[in-house]
């Protein structure tokens, strides 16, 4: 059963959706020695501001269609976030809208704004290769896992931080390990491998194009790729990210979704 | 032939005796055709409600759609399976299924999208008919919806309710579209009534832009030929892809099916037992009574092999007149169930479904040769039996205690 | 007196004709006793386990859930008035519910789902859930944070892979080949075997409104045979229930009734919405909470009663066909009678009380052996798995093949009580007969 693609509209609002109140680590990890517990957190805020504008692209490839979608966000807080489509044109103008735990789509071909049902919130996110648990989820890594440093040195030429996170036994995690691959010196996050309980790899998430956006070093191509069909992939592009800027009111309001 | 004369002159001989017996085996028999008819209906019916609503006698799918139903996996050839179908008289209904989000309002739900052609599914299954309100589609697009029951009341859609559909496309983009809602089914099996949502085969290839992918041909012969005849049939012209009976694509149905068979194998030998005790008896007893005379005839000079003969064949002349009596009313009863059914309706408030089949309350009778056939066999037997038993007593009997047995 | 000695003695006279009337009479209760038996068996069983797995024969939940099933319609104060109707003589168990809706997720898959709540043990003794897990366990009173889910939902959240299923199949493949279990059948089995200790998220909305979510493992997987449990219901221990939505230990959505006899469950119902009356709960019988089986259930019975009308009326006839035949055999005896000078008043009262002993002779003797032969079945049980050809196993399924034939003294009593007064009124039609007989004619015909 694929998935919506518009789901991954959803899921874009909500890597660059919540923020916590200060995105601690961003700024003062240079130089830094981190602790793992550190390195989770300041990965975890690496695309968090209280407010945030962004421009992305996304792409998507399976077995069956290969697309490229172009978009822009703005987030506000935990709570608020909207996005809209720019291109292709055939879903241009589609936008969805966030607010607390209520999800709305404004379709513009038939003019109609939907309410995105309770069920469907967690849907299953095949079309786009995420799972919804990493993108809905406001609890933070070093809340939900327990975890430990379990590499550190050279690997493929790099200097690189592992940290093995195992879910706690009564976190609401569905997978059974998440690694987490950094950079050493400035924990710019390379590589996320998730497995599922019988410790078989999953899917990975890949983390290219290091540069500076919106005033932060991040990451800014980031790379989904399931382990059972390693030819698709799902990747976002950062075109444009701005962090901590003053939005107009009303923004997140039904009536900005149907403009 | 001549014996076959004596022996019906003779059995008129005693008119009351003979009438009383008479009615009895006629009775018993007619009984007989009409509750096995009933049985036997019970379990069409059954069957039929589970494959004719829907399902069909066969279908065909794409090997591994339904373990996985992705919109990729459809059929080969489709209108090579369907000629071929409809060439040996099975009805076919190609239908394309899609996922996505149904909303009306401010209430929104997951549903299952059926590409259908209605002027197919209108020929070739009882779902079309089966609306609660409004209408089934019309053979042209138009953008309207059936919808399933509890799908219908989740989404507070009505007869007239605009919904939108929002789907992910074959090749990846975003579908959404307007459609009105122009019926709402009966209840008719859990996925139907929960995430059902029937639109016009053009409509679907615009929204889901499937370029013609069939998932399913849903083959039914109305009872013309066995699920089996139509899997083959089917099998010729499908190539790799599956074919399966209702049996195969029901398992659960099709066990509850055989456990109704042995259901009505006992209930079927209770009334064989029920009525061939009545006819017994009486044919017992009617001999009985004619121990007399058959000590007379003893006594005239009969040997004990010429009265038993003589029984037999009287037993057997009223057997075959008192049968054709009582299948005569049996199957006019028969046929009359057949045709208007008994009523369960006024014992349940609404339609009933179980098991995810929905049972139409009207509970005809089928009728078949073997229906009237074995009832009318099993009482030939029974008669002649009941009648030799006593008969061949007084055969052996000395004629002069055989004339004074009271 | 002397009448009653002459009747007597008159029916045992002719030795034959009295016992093929009473044959008659025994066979045809004997199979009307079976029959009706093994229907009400199969219909009683039917729903006896959907009530039981379900809301009990009586229902107490919050006067607005019918209407809005929603977690927060909760029935509170329970341990006071579960104690007060545990205390009935009629109630064999009370059983709390806490049903609720929420999404179960899995690395594999997201599907929406009933939650049902459950007390293990009191589910154990009540509903026969626990005998269709077909991997795995039921739950425990103390399990925590565990379920049970159906084969269905299994599947379509991915637990336990169909590839690790087909590769331990394969290992197994020379015993498969033994035991002649298909492949496919096989591998669909390891597969829920595989599925049992995996992890399962179920998410929900709380009573205030909050997302929850909850890790729970799976402790077994059950298959009831029907879609709409088997693809959607999933049971927890109640405490993980209330813990996920958020409500306190003396509240449940619905307690349950279950009753020992369900003829008393008019009575039980009355008791008690009496001790609920003045709190705020609705107290229904299963039929208002479930009425889709109870329609069902009901034309399911009406076909069963259509055929034991017919059968009853079979052998009323058979009954009726003996008399007449009896009397018409006596008619010279009764011309006998008649020319000696008895009256015909007389005559005919001897003829009632022949059959008055016959009536009574015959029902007495019709139920003793109806009761003989299914008494033993209805301990035992009738197989009717075992009447397949191919021997099917369909045990885990919604039906189970054994049927109890249901024996009730009250089957007994009406069915006595119906045939001994059929009997009665069948005879009076043979009885006329016999005195207006044309005793000159007939002596002289001598038939």
């Amino acid at each position: 059963m694929r998935f919506l693609e518009w789901m991954c509209l959803v899921a874009i609002v909500l890597l660059v959706g919540p923020a916590v109140a200060t995105p601690k680590g961003a700024a003062k990890t240079a130089g830094k020695k981190l602790t793992p517990k550190q390195i989770l957190d300041y990965v975890d805020d690496l695309y968090r501001g209280e407010s945030s504008y962004a421009k992305m692209s996304m792409k998507v490839v399976t077995e069956h269609w290969t697309r490229e979608m172009r978009m822009e966000g703005w987030s506000e807080g935990k709570e608020k976030s909207m996005f809209r489509i720019l291109a292709p044109k055939k879903e241009k103008g589609m936008a969805t809208l966030k607010h607390g735990e209520n999800i709305w789509n404004y379709l513009p071909k038939v003019k109609r704004v939907i309410k995105l049902p309770a069920s469907m919130m967690g849907g299953s996110w095949m079309g786009s290769h995420l799972t919804n648990d990493d993108l809905v989820k406001e609890s933070r890594m070093a809340d939900d896992f327990d975890f430990e440093n379990t590499f550190r040195g050279r690997r493929d030429g790099q200097e690189i931080i592992e940290i093995t996170c195992i879910p706690k036994p009564k976190a609401a995690v569905v997978w059974g390990k998440v690694v987490l691959v950094v950079r050493e010196g400035d924990y710019m996050p390379l590589k996320m491998l998730y497995y599922d309980e019988d410790l078989e790899l999953a899917r990975t998430m890949t983390f290219e194009d290091i540069k500076k956006l919106g005033g932060r070093t991040l990451p800014a191509v980031m790379k989904i790729v399931p382990a059972d069909k390693p030819e698709e992939l799902t990747e976002f592009r950062y075109e444009k990210v701005e962090f901590n800027i003053k939005l107009k009111k009303g923004l997140f309001s039904l009536r900005n979704l149907q403009r | 032939m001549n014996t076959f004369r004596i022996g019906w002159r003779n059995i008129w001989r005693n008119g009351k005796r003979t009438w009383i017996t008479v009615v009895a085996i006629a009775l018993n028999t007619a009984i007989l055709i009409v509750s096995y008819a009933l049985m036997q209906g019970m379990m069409v019916d059954m069957v039929d409600n589970a494959t004719r609503m829907v399902v069909g006698d066969a279908q065909v799918h794409a090997p591994g759609y339904r373990l996985d139903q992705s919109m990729y996996k459809c059929i080969k050839e489709p209108e090579k399976i369907v000629d071929a179908a409809r060439k040996a008289g099975i009805q076919a209904a190609a239908r394309s299924y899609g996922f996505g989000l149904i909303s009306s309002g401010s209430k929104s739900a997951g549903g299952i999208f059926w590409g259908v052609d209605p002027a197919a599914e209108q020929k070739s299954f009882e779902l079309s008919k089966h609306m609660l309100i409004g209408e089934y589609l019309s053979a042209e697009p138009g953008k309207n919806v059936v919808l399933g029951q509890k799908l219908a009341k989740s989404l507070h859609a009505d007869v007239g309710s605009e919904i939108v559909a929002v789907v992910q496309a074959a090749d990846g983009s975003l579908g959404n579209e307007l459609f009105t809602v122009c019926g709402i089914l009966k209840v008719a099996g859990e996925k139907i009534d929960r995430g059902g949502a029937i639109i016009h085969r053009a409509d679907f290839e615009e929204l889901f832009v499937s370029g013609g992918r069939v998932h399913e041909i849903a083959l039914n012969a109305w009872g013309k030929l066995s699920a089996e005849e139509v899997a083959g049939v089917a099998s010729v012209a499908a190539g790799d892809d599956e074919v399966k009976t209702w049996k195969q694509l029901m398992p659960l149905l099709f066990e509850m099916v055989k456990m109704f068979d042995v259901a009505i194998f006992i209930f079927g030998l209770v009334f064989f037992l029920a009525a061939g005790l009545g006819v017994m008896n009486t044919m017992l007893m009617a001999t009985y009574e004619r121990i007399r005379e058959f000590g007379i005839q003893k006594a005239m000079g009969s040997t004990p092999w010429r009265i038993m003969k003589d029984v037999s064949i009287e037993a057997f002349v009223m057997a075959v007149f008192s049968t054709l009596i009582g299948a005569a009313i049996g199957v006019a009863a028969g046929l009359y169930f057949q045709e208007y059914g008994i009523n369960l309706e006024a014992m349940a408030r609404e339609t009933i479904t179980f098991s995810g089949i929905a049972f139409d309350p009207l509970w005809r009778a089928t009728l078949s040769g073997k229906i009237v056939m074995l009832p009318v066999f099993v009482m030939w037997i029974i008669c002649v039996v009941a009648a030799l038993y006593p008969a061949g007593k007084a055969a052996r009997l000395n004629p002069v205690r055989a004339m004074t047995h009271v | 007196m002397q009448l009653i000695k002459l009747a007597w003695r008159s029916i045992w006279r002719n030795r034959r004709r009295t016992i093929i009337t009473l044959v008659s009479m025994v066979l045809g209760l004997v199979i009307a006793v079976f029959f009706i038996a093994f229907g009400e068996g199969v219909y009683s069983k039917m729903t006896d386990s959907a009530v039981r797995m379900l809301g009990g024969h009586v229902t107490l939940e919050h006067p607005e859930y019918r209407e809005a099933p929603a977690v927060d319609m909760v029935v509170g104060d329970l341990f006071e008035i579960r104690r007060r109707i545990e205390e009935l003589p009629e109630v064999e168990r009370t059983k709390v519910l806490v049903l609720g809706q929420g999404v179960a997720k899995s690395g594999g898959g997201t599907v929406g789902v009933a939650v049902m709540g459950v007390e293990p043990s009191a589910e154990k003794g009540s509903s026969p859930m626990h005998e269709k897990i077909i991997a795995g366990d039921y739950l425990e009173d103390t399990d925590k944070r565990k379920v049970i889910i159906g084969s269905q939902l299994a599947k379509q959240l991915k637990l336990g892979k169909q590839k690790d299923a087909i590769k331990l199949a394969n290992q197994l493949k020379p015993w498969i080949e033994y035991s002649k279990i298909p492949f496919e059948k096989m591998v669909e089995d390891v597969r829920m075997r595989l599925a049992v200790g995996k992890k399962m998220v179920i998410a929900s909305t709380n009573v205030r409104g909050d997302m929850v979510e909850e890790l729970l493992r799976v402790k077994g997987v059950f298959c009831v045979g029907a879609a709409e449990i088997d693809g959607y219901m999933i049971q927890v221990p109640v405490d993980t229930a209330r813990e996920l939505y958020g409500i306190e230990a003396n509240q449940a959505t619905q307690l349950g009734v279950v009753v020992r006899d369900p003829d008393t469950q008019g009575r039980v119902l009355a008791k008690v919405r009496q001790m609920a009356g003045r709190e705020k709960v609705s107290v229904l019988p299963w039929d208002e909470v479930m009425p889709d089986l109870a329609a069902y259930i009901e034309v399911d019975g009406g076909s069963n009663y259509v055929f034991q009308g017919i059968l009853i009326f079979l052998i009323m006839f058979v009954i009726f066909n003996t008399l007449l035949m009896s009397v018409l055999e006596r008619r010279r005896e009764f011309a006998v009678l008649l020319a000696l000078g008895t009256p015909p008043g007389k005559l005919r009262l001897q003829i009632v009380v022949e059959t008055v002993f016959i009536g009574l002779i015959g029902c007495a003797l019709g139920l003793l052996a109806g009761w003989g032969v299914t008494y033993p079945l209805s301990i035992g049980g009738i197989d009717i798995s075992g009447m397949y050809e191919e021997g099917v196993s369909i045990s885990g399924y919604a039906i189970d093949p054994i049927v109890h034939p249901l024996v009730d003294w009250k089957l007994f009593a009406w069915l006595g009580g119906l045939v001994f007064a059929a009997t009665m009124l069948l005879s009076l039609y043979p009885m006329r007969k016999a005195t207006q007989i044309e005793v000159a004619d007939l002596l002289r015909g001598g038939r």
